[in-house]
C-alpha cells in the first residue's frame, strides 16, 4: 500500500529534524548524535502486508570477504525464516552506482516486497530509495553505516564512530599515549573513510601528546597498504603506532614492518575479525581486533520481516562492536579455515561457495 | 654515412632512450629522498616490482608482434585464487599447486591466442572480453572469498634475503628477466616476433608460421602472468579474488614506456623492465616526497605522459 | 541512402540483427521483460554510456582511442553538483561551461597527442589518472545537487518516452550525419584509413585528428550532465571504467580500432545490447559473478561474429 504524500512528508520533516539534531550536536558529539536517529521510532503500519514475501538485495558490490560473508548471513537468515520469504534475489552494481540504481528499478520490476541494500555511494540513491518507499517497498540499509537517508527506512548497523574511537583508544593505549602514528583507512571518499578518520581525530584531541604524521588510503588492497607501509617506514624513520581497523590491509602492513625489523617499536591498533588478521594476532600476541560483523546482514533481514508484518522498528538497530584481545583471538582464529574468512556464528552449511 | 649506419645510429638511441629515462628518474629520486641510496630500499624495489615485471615480459613478447593482452591481471587474480587452493597449507602440494597454476596460465594464452591468431580480431577487445570471462569464471569457483591456504614456508623461504640483503623474489625476478631477454634474442621464435611485428603481410608471403607464433606469444604471456600471480602470493598472501584487477594498465603503460609500441616491430623486455621500474620508482617517490593520495594521481599520470614524451623524442615517434 | 552507403552500412548491421534476436528472446522468454516501463528503463539506462560512445566513434575512427572520457565525464558530474547546488538558474550556464570544458579538454587531448608524438593510449590514459587526481583532491566525497533540470531529464519522460533517450537519439542523429555527410567526417575517415594518403590529398590530418578529440571531450561534457542527473549528487568516482564500456560498445558495433571507417548508429546498438544483456540478466536472477563472465563471453563472441560477417 503505497504511503499517503502527507505521512512522506511527515516521515521526511522527521529526518531533517534529525539531521538538523546532528548539526545542533555537531560535530562535538557526531556518536549522541547518531544515537537519536538511530532510536527514532519508525512508523511501519503503512509497509504491512501479509506474506510470504519477495526480497530484494541490491549489492553495490560482492568483492570483498566481508560482503560476501554478509551475503551469505542474509541466506542463513532466508532459511531460518523459511515460511517467510518466498524468495531472494540478490543484484550486483559491481561499485557502479549508475547500475545499482538500474538494479533496483530491476527489482521492483521483479514485485519485491522488502529491499535490503548496500550502496556503492549512498548519496546517489537517495533519489532511487525515496521512489522505492513511495511505492509501499521499505528500505533497509545493512553496509555498516547508519545512514538517515529519506530514502532509508530502517538500518542494522555498527557504529563506525564508535569503532574507529575504540580501535583508536586501544591504539594510544599501546603507545602510552604519546608518539607518532600513521593512518591507514580504506577507500578514498568513502564514508568509511570519513567514519574512521573522525573517530581517529576525536581520539586524539584527547591525546595531545600523539602527533598524526600521514594519512593514506589501502583501499583494502593488502598488496597496496603493504607497498604503502613500505614506504611510510622509508619516510618517517620513528613510527610508534599504525591506525589501521581493517585486518586485510593490516596482513600487508605488517609483513612489510616485520620485513623492516620495525616490529618491535610500532604497535598496530586493533583490525577487525577476518580470520587472517586473527591468525597473527594470535601468533604475535598483540594488537587484536575490534569487531565489524558481517551478522548484520541476518539483522537486517530479520528487521525488514519486522517491518513487513507493521511491528513498530528503531531506524538503526545497532550491532555493538566488541573488542577481541590477543589471547581471545588465540581461541577463535582458525587455522584450518582460510584468510579470507570471518569469524562468526555462520554455520558451517551457510559459509560461501 | 651510409644509410645502413644512420639505421643502426637510430637503434642505438631506440635501445638508449628508456635506460636514460630509468637513470633521470632515479636521479631525480635520490635528490628528492635519500631513501633511494639506502641499498635495503633499493633491492626491496625489485620485490615490489616481481609480479608486474614478470607478467610484463610476456605481454613485451605479444606486443612486439603488434598485438597487445590485456587479460593479465585476469590471469593474475586467477592464479593467486588456484594456486593457493591447489597449496591447501600442504608443503608437499606445492609443486601441484605449481603446475596447475602453469597449466592454467598457458591454457588462457592459448585461448587467446587462437582467436587472435584465426580469429583476425582486434586483440585489444578479444583480451578485454577474455579478462571478464576469466574474472567471472575465478569468481564463480571461489564463491566470492579466496578459499586457498598457501602452504607454510612458500612466503617466508621466497620473502627472506639472502645474506641478509638480497631478496630472493628481486633475484627471482632478475632470473626472468634474464631469461626472457635472452630467448628473445636468440631464438628464432624472438626473431620472427619481429619480423611479423614490422610487417605481418610480407611475414605471412615469406612462408612464417604466423599464426603458430601468436599462439606461443599469447601462451606465455598468459604463462608469465601466472608466475605474477605466485609473485603475488609471495608479496602479499592469497585473500581476496581480486588481487590482478587493475594491473593490465600498470603492464601496458610499462612495456610502451619502454619502447614497444602498439604498432609492434620494436621494442623488448630489457626496455620493458626499466619502463617498470620508472613506473614504481614515480609511484614511491610520490609517497616519500609527502605529496598526499589525491595529488600522486596527478603526478603519475604526468610522468607517465611525459616519460612516454621523452622516450618518442629519442627514439622517433610511434609512427 | 544510396547505393554506396548502404553497401558500407550492411557488412556491419550484424549489431542491429543480434540485438533484434536478443530483444525478441528476451520478450518471448521474461514476462517482466515485456512491461513498457522496462523497455524504457532500458532506454534511459543506455544513454550516459550511448553519448560517450558516440563521441569515441570520432576518435576511433581516426584510428585512436580516447580513454580519457570517463574521468573527465566524472569532473564534470562533480562540478555540476558542487557548483550548481540544486539552483535551477544554474542549469544554462552550467551546461554551456561543461560542454565548452569537455572541448577545451578535447581540443588539450587532440594537440598535445600529436604534438608529443605520444600514442593516444598512453596520453589518454595518463590523462585519466590526472584527471582522477583533480576529481579527488577537489573532493572525496560525494557533493553538492544538479540543478533539478538535470535530473527531470535523466529520469522523466516526455510523452512516454524517457528524456534521456530523446537526447541520446538526438546526439546519434547530429554525430551521425556529421561523420557521414560533412566533409570532415570524409576528411576523418580518409586520415583514419591512411595518415599519408590522406595528407596528399590535401586533408589537413592534424587538425581533423584534434577535432576528433574535441568530439570526444564534447561528449564527456553532455554525459557527465546527464550522469550528475542520474545520480543526484557529485559521485567522485562516477566515471570510473566508463571509457572502457565505450570503447567496447564502438568496437561490438563493429567499427574497427584500425581505424577508417565507422558507425554512429552501430555504437549507439553496441550500448543498447549492453543494458540489455544487463537487466536480462538481472530478471533472470542470475548471479552477478556470472554475469561477469556472460558479459565477457557475449563481448568475444560479438566480435568474431562481427569478423566473420566482414569477411563475407
Amino acid at each position: 500500500m503505497p504511503i499517503t504524500r502527507r505521512q512522506f512528508t511527515a516521515g521526511s520533516g522527521l529526518a531533517l529534524a534529525g539531521l538538523s539534531a546532528r548539526s545542533a550536536f555537531g560535530a562535538d558529539d557526531p556518536i549522541e548524535a547518531e544515537d537519536l536517529l538511530a532510536s527514532q521510532i519508525v512508523d511501519t503500519s503503512r509497509f504491512k502486508r501479509p506474506g510470504p514475501y519477495t526480497v530484494g538485495v541490491s549489492a553495490g558490490y560482492l568483492a570483498t570477504s566481508w560482503i560476501v560473508y554478509e551475503r551469505q548471513y542474509i541466506q542463513w537468515a532466508a532459511d531460518q525464516h523459511k515460511a517467510d520469504v518466498r524468495q531472494l534475489i540478490i543484484t550486483d552494481a559491481g561499485f557502479n552506482p549508475q547500475k545499482q540504481v538500474s538494479d533496483i528499478e530491476d527489482l521492483m520490476r521483479q514485485k519485491i516486497d522488502l529491499l535490503i541494500y548496500w550502496p556503492v555511494d549512498e548519496k546517489t540513491l537517495t533519489g532511487t530509495l525515496t521512489r522505492v518507499i513511495e511505492r509501499g517497498v521499505p528500505t533497509v540499509n545493512v553496509f555498516g553505516g547508519f545512514s538517515a537517508s529519506p530514502g532509508t527506512v530502517a538500518n542494522a548497523y555498527i557504529s563506525q564512530l564508535r569503532l574507529s574511537e575504540l580501535v583508536a583508544s586501544e591504539l594510544m593505549k599501546s603507545i602510552g599515549g604519546k608518539g607518532r602514528i600513521v593512518a591507514v583507512l580504506p577507500i578514498p571518499g568513502s564514508q568509511e573513510a570519513a567514519d574512521q578518520l573522525t573517530g581517529l581525530k576525536r581520539v586524539l584531541k584527547d591525546n595531545p601528546g600523539v602527533e598524526l604524521l600521514n594519512i593514506s588510503y589501502g583501499s583494502y588492497d593488502r598488496a597496496k597498504s603493504k607497498q604503502i607501509m613500505e614506504n611510510l617506514l622509508q619516510r618517517y624513520p620513528k613510527i610508534d603506532g599504525v591506525f589501521s581497523p581493517s585486518g586485510h590491509m593490516n596482513l600487508g602492513i605488517v609483513e612489510a614492518i616485520e620485513d623492516a625489523g620495525r616490529l618491535g617499536q610500532i604497535k598496530m591498533s586493533p583490525g577487525d575479525e577476518l580470520n587472517g588478521w586473527l591468525k597473527w594476532v594470535a601468533r604475535n600476541k598483540t594488537a587484536g581486533a575490534v569487531t565489524f560483523t558481517p551478522s548484520i546482514g541476518k539483522v537486517g533481514l530479520e528487521l525488514g520481516l519486522r517491518i513487513l508484518k507493521g511491528e513498530p522498528v528503531p531506524r538503526g538497530e545497532r550491532v555493538p562492536s566488541e573488542y577481541i584481545t590477543p589471547e581471545k583471538a588465540v581461541a577463535i582464529a582458525d587455522a584450518s579455515a582460510p584468510d579470507d574468512a570471518w569469524a562468526g556464528p555462520l554455520p558451517r552449511e551457510f559459509r560461501p561457495r | 654515412m651510409t644509410s645502413i649506419d644512420r639505421e643502426g645510429g637510430r637503434l642505438l638511441v631506440t635501445r638508449l632512450a628508456t635506460p636514460l629515462v630509468l637513470a633521470a628518474m632515479y636521479g631525480i629520486a635520490a635528490a628528492v629522498s635519500d631513501a633511494f641510496l639506502d641499498p635495503s630500499y633499493v633491492l626491496n624495489l625489485f620485490r615490489q616490482v616481481a609480479p608486474v615485471g614478470i607478467a610484463a615480459i610476456g605481454v613485451t613478447y605479444v606486443m612486439i608482434l603488434g598485438e597487445v593482452d590485456l587479460s593479465v591481471g585476469a590471469v593474475i587474480s586467477a592464479s593467486v585464487v588456484v594456486c593457493a587452493s591447489v597449496m591447501d597449507g600442504d608443503a608437499t602440494r606445492i609443486p601441484l599447486a605449481i603446475g596447475a597454476t602453469c597449466l592454467l596460465g598457458l591454457s588462457i594464452g592459448a585461448v587467446n591466442g587462437v582467436l587472435v591468431a584465426y580469429g583476425r580480431v582486434s586483440s585489444f577487445i578479444l583480451t578485454l572480453g577474455i579478462a571478464l570471462a576469466v574474472t567471472g569464471l575465478t569468481q564463480v569457483y571461489s564463491g566470492g572469498t579466496s578459499h586457498g591456504i598457501v602452504a607454510p614456508g612458500f612466503r617466508e623461504f621466497l620473502n627472506a634475503r639472502l645474506w641478509g640483503v638480497v631478496p630472493i623474489l628481486g633475484l627471482c625476478l632478475v632470473a626472468f628477466v634474464a631469461v626472457g631477454v635472452t630467448y628473445q634474442r636468440t631464438s628464432a621464435f624472438g626473431r620472427r616476433l619481429y619480423l611479423i611485428g614490422s610487417n605481418r603481410t610480407a611475414a605471412q608471403l615469406s612462408g612464417l608460421p604466423v599464426a603458430r607464433t601468436i599462439i606461443w606469444a599469447y601462451m606465455l604471456s598468459g604463462l608469465l602472468g601466472s608466475f605474477a600471480g605466485m609473485a603475488m602470493i609471495v608479496r602479499s598472501g592469497a585473500s581476496g579474488t581480486l588481487t590482478g584487477q587493475g594491473l593490465e594498465f600498470q603492464v601496458l603503460a610499462a612495456v610502451v614506456l619502454g619502447g614497444t609500441t602498439f604498432e609492434g616491430g620494436r621494442g623488448g623486455v630489457g626496455g620493458t623492465i626499466a619502463g617498470c621500474f620508472i613506473l614504481l620508482i614515480a609511484f614511491n617517490l610520490v609517497i616519500l616526497a609527502g605529496l598526499s593520495s589525491y595529488p600522486q594521481l596527478i603526478v603519475m599520470g604526468a610522468i607517465i605522459i611525459s616519460a612516454s614524451a621523452i622516450q618518442s623524442r629519442f627514439a622517433g615517434p610511434p609512427r | 541512402m544510396t547505393q554506396a552507403s548502404l553497401k558500407s552500412v550492411l557488412p556491419t548491421a550484424g549489431i542491429w540483427a543480434v540485438l533484434a534476436v536478443g530483444t525478441l528472446c528476451a520478450a518471448v522468454a521474461i514476462p517482466a521483460f515485456r512491461d513498457v516501463e522496462n523497455i524504457s528503463n532500458i532506454a534511459r539506462q543506455s544513454a550516459v554510456l550511448g553519448i560517450l560512445a558516440i563521441g569515441q566513434t570520432f576518435v576511433i575512427v581516426a584510428g585512436m582511442v580516447d580513454l580519457s572520457v570517463g574521468m573527465a565525464a566524472g569532473l564534470v558530474v562533480v562540478l555540476t553538483c558542487a557548483l550548481g547546488g540544486g539552483d535551477p538558474a544554474a542549469a544554462a550556464p552550467l551546461a554551456g561551461a561543461m560542454l565548452a570544458g569537455g572541448i577545451a579538454l578535447g581540443l588539450w587531448n587532440g594537440y598535445l597527442i600529436q604534438r608529443l608524438r605520444v600514442h593516444s593510449v598512453i596520453f589518454t590514459f595518463g590523462m585519466l589518472s590526472i584527471l582522477q587526481g583533480v576529481i579527488l583532491t577537489y573532493s572525496d566525497i560525494s557533493i553538492g545537487t544538479p540543478p533539478p533540470q538535470l535530473s527531470d531529464v535523466a529520469n522523466g519522460s516526455v510523452l512516454g518516452i524517457p528524456a534521456a533517450a530523446l537526447v541520446l537519439a538526438l546526439a546519434a542523429l547530429a554525430g551521425h550525419a556529421v561523420l557521414v555527410r560533412t566533409r570532415f567526417g570524409h576528411h576523418l575517415m580518409a586520415a583514419g584509413g591512411s595518415a599519408l594518403s590522406a595528407e596528399r590529398s590535401g586533408v589537413n590530418v592534424r587538425r581533423v585528428r584534434t577535432l576528433a578529440f574535441a568530439l570526444s571531450g564534447a561528449s564527456a561534457g553532455v554525459a557527465g550532465l546527464l550522469l550528475a542527473g542520474r545520480l543526484g549528487t557529485g559521485y567522485p568516482l562516477a566515471g570510473a571504467t566508463l571509457e572502457l564500456d565505450a570503447v567496447v560498445a564502438v568496437v561490438l558495433g563493429g567499427t574497427s580500432l584500425a581505424g577508417g571507417r565507422g558507425s554512429i548508429p552501430n555504437s549507439v546498438a553496441g550500448v543498447l545490447l549492453l543494458t540489455l544483456i544487463s537487466n536480462v540478466l538481472n530478471l533472470l536472477g542470475i548471479s552477478s559473478f556470472v554475469q561477469i563472465f556472460i558479459k565477457g563471453a557475449t563481448v568475444v563472441l560479438a566480435m568474431l561474429a562481427n569478423q566473420i560477417g566482414q569477411d563475407r
